[in-house]
């Protein structure tokens, strides 16, 4: 073979080679092809599967206000120290990084004076479980480590100043168990799957909070974080503002609220002020109370639990109590409008009201004689009203009572509140085993017996009795409409109310009323006090009162547990309050202490 | 010496320009992506990276002209010599040479921290110089055994020292580069045929003792100890299993290619953009490969298909370039060298690509002119050198006047 063949087999050989690189080439074009432009996609989702954590941000909660726009609950600022992990990363083993970030957190320790609690584990727990998310290594931080930690920290990489909310009530513990608390939420369902981080927001656990949940909690927004691959936060790729939730106005008078507590003398006890003209509620309190921050340590939250007084218990919605006497305007107009009686039936009263063989004692030992309605209502004369009710028959009291609300949940917003017990033949045979007696008709027609009431449903029925018959839903929510919700309009007739209210006119004004101890000079009211007995001889005092006399506006009913009687116990804590009422809105004048000065200066 | 130079600028004049170009074009696009890969690296050591592939570059094209202008049909009385001093320096690497990963690879010069070198880069082209030569003598006629038989063992004795390295991946880009060369050079079809069956049945050897065990339902240990027949590592024979489970370990031994794989598909038609390429900014794609041998996946990710079929298309135009000088020209040991050279190229660029794109196990093979590494850049360029060489030295009146 000659050379020249030889160079040309070759040559040959060269270009068949060259052909089979190409082809090989062309494989893997093809490939790169079905790669990147056909499947591109697919590969693009691993990558966004593995790189970005999706982190969800709470939505700020809305304020809560009185109806004079106090904010009653607010969300202020919290400072804290966050540090960012993935500014302090160290090559290698992670627990270098531990390491900065611990060394870190000892630098900045003299500023604010005190190690964070937690120290290693908890860096080691972020790291682990969150470390796209900045750490916090002191939350709550005060004005002066703030100031002096906004100039430190510039000093050192990764660590800033973050802020985050938190609820706070700027009046402490007033109208605690109106406005309720709030704690950290469940995170929300279907919704969890989605984020990597979910950041809760608050969750309303009691009171306001809680009832109007809906309205005050905003809507959550969302981060994009790409992280590299050990982790740490890279950059924020993309974000939806949370939307802050919506204002709730109260129509709570803060000022109202701040002196019906205090007249409560955080003793058990519980009041509600009504506008008796369309049922907002002004105040409703319930004593005692409890400190909201101190649900937040488990030791105090214990002692709360463990109080014999119940701090927890809504009185004022969920307290059930006979309503005693306050009770006995109810029956009179029943006997009025079903004719048993008129204003000038004379019943007597010899200290006691005989029915079957049990005596019902009148509170005067030597009874008061003869005497008409009005009197009776003044005097709260148990033997009188004893021998109305069955006069009027229980049947017509039930059904009165009934529409009125009792028995009922008067309808506030709040959660929790009791229907109490307006109780019936067939109640009675269900759970005592026994019919209706008249003994039964007795017991309750002076507000004892099994009849249990709140003191709501009490403010309600005294409004009704101050605007002549009108059952307005009391109401917390302010929605800016004057009129009230009107659940049920009495069909009581204006001379029925104006005995009735005539009786209850007298005693407070009246020289020797039951409740004359409740009288402000330069107003009149109408008023009735309760005292009401329960297991061994104690007793719960009431009193319920509306104020001015005409055209009340104020409806107010007020229960002090285990007192001496309405017209010792509650009636001087309701003048404190009504006589402060009414200065705050003008209609007497500021503390003029001489009651005798005040008539000349109105002259 | 004016007359010196101006036959030097002669004989540059009559290079071939569009391989410079190529070449060129490639070296910028591997400084290019050398800095991308490195510069988000937190390892601060890593940044200056493509400062170093500068400096390699223009060594390297230091070696490709000096070769170019080197006559290299003087190789033929040296080349023994060469394959000789890059043997002494296999051998040498063994005893001497620093321990990187668990192979003795490099020899330091200037102390631990200066300069290392890569014997078996060096004896890689020593082999196809001296295989070129051999080759192309007169009377050389490979159907004949004992011709055979030496040409393997000329390539054996490299193999060998290199896979007591150990280096696989080095050793194995050899075979191919030899078979073509040999099957240029007129080996039988015989010969083809049995050593091409000896190849396959090789490979099905050492996939059988990978997986004919657990397929047949034999235990742990007696799966363990057939596999150790493939001759492989532990590594190697997860790779491989890595390779047809990629499901299997993900996030452990299957992580390169994975990782490789998402860093090409996601770049897509027009890729995300020079220094935008997540896969490698976020350290998915290891920061310690990225700039070496998955420097494609960056191109990929970074260009997307249109970047990396172009840099494809570069490849084989040196490669075409490379067959084009050995059809022409005359000398029979150019015109191996040249086939030497190429199919050398050739098995760097399909295996590293192949296994970049998970179309083949990994292996840890260099891309050339590309991937960061001095090595294996001075000696590319040295290879092309000699390209140009014969090319230059092609022209009829030349090769005869």
């Amino acid at each position: 073979m000659s050379e020249r063949d030889r160079a040309n087999i070759e040559r040959m050989r060269i270009r068949f080679v060259l052909l089979a690189m190409l082809i090989a080439f062309s494989f893997i074009g093809v490939n790169l092809w079905r790669i990147q432009v056909l499947d591109t996609s697919e590969y693009t989702s691993s990558l966004d599967k593995q790189s970005m954590r999706r982190v969800r941000l709470p939505g700020i909660r809305g304020r809560i206000f009185d109806r004079n726009g106090i904010c009653l609950a607010d969300n202020q600022p919290r400072y804290c120290l966050a540090i960012y992990t993935e500014e302090l990363r160290q090559p290698g083993k992670w627990s270098r990084t531990i390491d900065k970030v611990e060394d870190i957190i000892d630098e900045l320790a003299a500023v604010p004076g005190e190690l964070p609690q937690g120290g290693r584990n908890e860096i080691t727990q972020h790291i682990n479980r969150r470390l796209p998310l900045p750490f916090l290594a002191w939350r709550g931080l005060d004005e002066i480590a703030l100031a002096r930690l906004s100039e430190t920290a510039k000093v050192f990489p990764g660590v800033d100043i973050y802020v985050e909310p938190v609820r706070v009530y700027p009046h402490g513990d007033l109208a605690t168990h109106v406005l309720g608390y709030v704690g950290r939420a469940a995170p929300v369902k279907n919704e969890n799957d989605r984020y990597h981080y979910y950041l809760p927001e608050m969750e309303g656990k009691d009171g306001m909070e809680r009832a109007m949940d809906k309205l005050l909690r905003g809507k959550s927004g969302g981060r994009l974080i790409r992280v590299d691959a050990s982790g740490f936060k890279y950059k924020e790729t993309g974000e939806r503002e949370p939307i802050a939730g919506n204002d709730l106005h109260l129509t709570l008078d803060l000022n109202i609220q701040k002196i019906t507590e205090q007249v409560l003398e955080n003793q058990p006890a519980a009041a509600v002020v009504l506008n008796a003209r369309n049922g907002d509620v002004l105040a409703l309190a319930s004593a005692p109370t409890f400190n909201v921050e101190s649900i937040k340590s488990w030791k105090s939250w214990q002692k709360i639990l463990a109080n014999k007084d119940r701090p927890l218990i809504n009185r004022a919605i969920q307290g059930h109590y006979p309503p005693g006497s306050t009770f006995k305007p109810l029956v009179a107009i029943t006997g009025l409008e079903n004719k048993s009686i008129n204003e000038n039936t004379i019943l007597n009263c010899p200290g006691y009201y005989q029915v079957g063989n049990r005596k019902i004692k009148c509170w005067s030992k030597h009874g008061h004689g003869k005497l008409k309605l009005r009197k009776s209502i003044e005097q709260s004369c148990n033997p009188f009203f004893c021998h109305l009710g069955i006069l009027s028959g229980y049947d017509h009291i039930f059904h009165m009572a009934d529409s009125v609300g009792f028995g009922h949940r008067m309808g506030i917003e709040l959660q929790g509140e009791k229907a109490g017990l307006l109780p019936d033949n067939e109640w009675k045979r269900r759970v005592m085993h026994d019919s209706w007696r008249a003994g039964d008709t007795c017991n309750i027609s002076i507000g004892q017996g099994f009849l249990l009431v709140t003191p709501l449903q009490m403010a309600v029925f005294t409004a009704a009795l101050a605007n002549g018959g009108y059952i307005y839903r009391p109401r917390l929510v302010n929605n800016g409409i004057p009129n009230g919700d009107l659940v049920n309009r009495m069909a009581w007739s204006a001379k029925t109310m104006k005995i009735v209210r005539g009786g209850m006119y007298d005693v407070v004004q009246a020289e020797r009323g039951t409740g004359k101890r409740v009288k402000v000079d330069g107003v009149t009211m109408g008023a009735k006090t309760g005292t009401a007995q329960y297991g061994n001889g104690k007793k719960h005092a009431w009193m319920i009162l509306f104020a001015p006399f005409d055209n009340p506006r104020y409806a107010i009913a007020m229960v002090v547990e285990d007192a001496v009687s309405g017209g010792i116990t509650v009636a001087p804590r309701m003048k404190k309050l009504i006589r402060k009422i009414l200065v705050m809105d003008g209609t007497l004048q500021p503390e003029t202490e001489s009651p005798t000065f005040e008539e000349p200066a109105q002259g | 010496m004016n007359s010196a130079f101006i036959n030097i600028l002669k004989t540059i004049r009559r290079s071939n320009w569009m391989l410079t170009i190529m070449v060129v074009a490639l070296l910028f696009v591997s400084v290019m992506f050398v800095y991308s890969a490195c510069y988000v690296g937190e390892d601060r050591t890593m940044r200056p990276l493509y400062e170093r592939q500068i400096v390699w570059l223009v060594a390297g094209l230091a070696c490709y002209i000096t070769l170019a202008l080197y006559d290299f049909r003087h190789l033929k009385s040296i080349s023994w010599a060469i394959y000789g001093g890059s043997l002494a320096l296999l051998v040498l690497v063994l005893f001497i040479g620093s321990t990187i990963y668990g192979a003795k690879r490099w020899l330091m010069l200037f102390g631990p921290n200066g300069i290392g070198i890569q014997p078996s880069e060096i004896a890689k082209l020593s082999t196809i110089i001296l295989l070129a030569h051999q080759l192309s003598q007169s009377g050389r006629n490979l159907a004949r055994f004992r011709d055979l038989a030496m040409m393997g063992g000329l390539i054996l004795v490299p193999v060998g020292l290199i896979l007591m390295q150990p280096d696989l991946g080095t050793a194995i880009v050899f075979i191919p580069t030899a078979f073509i060369m040999m099957f240029v050079a007129g080996l039988p079809f015989k010969y083809l045929a049995v050593m091409s069956g000896t190849g396959i049945v090789m490979i099905a050897f050492v996939l059988s003792t990978l997986f004919l065990p657990a397929k047949l339902g034999a235990g742990e240990e007696t799966q363990a100890k057939i596999r150790n027949f493939s001759g492989l590592k532990t590594h190697q024979q997860e790779r491989i299993e890595v390779f047809f489970h990629p499901e299997k370990d993900p996030l452990g031994k299957g992580w390169n290619k994975r990782q490789s794989e998402i860093a090409v598909g996601s770049g897509g038609l027009k890729g995300k953009g020079f220094l935008k390429g997540t896969q490698n900014i976020l350290g998915f794609l290891p920061r310690t490969v990225a700039p070496t041998d998955f420097i494609y996946s960056v191109i990929a990710e970074e260009k997307g298909f249109v970047g990396s079929l172009s840099v494809l298309g570069l490849f084989f135009g040196v490669l075409t370039f490379g067959m084009l000088t050995a059809l022409r020209t005359r000398d029979a040991m150019g015109r191996l060298l040249c086939v030497g050279v190429v199919s050398l190229i050739f098995c760097h660029v399909f295996i590293n690509i192949a296994m970049t794109v998970g179309l083949m196990p990994i292996t840890g093979l260099p891309l050339p002119l590309l991937s960061y590494g001095g090595s294996f850049m001075i000696m590319m360029m040295s290879a092309l050198g000699i390209i140009q060489s014969v090319y230059i030295r092609s022209h009829k009146r030349d090769a005869y006047g």
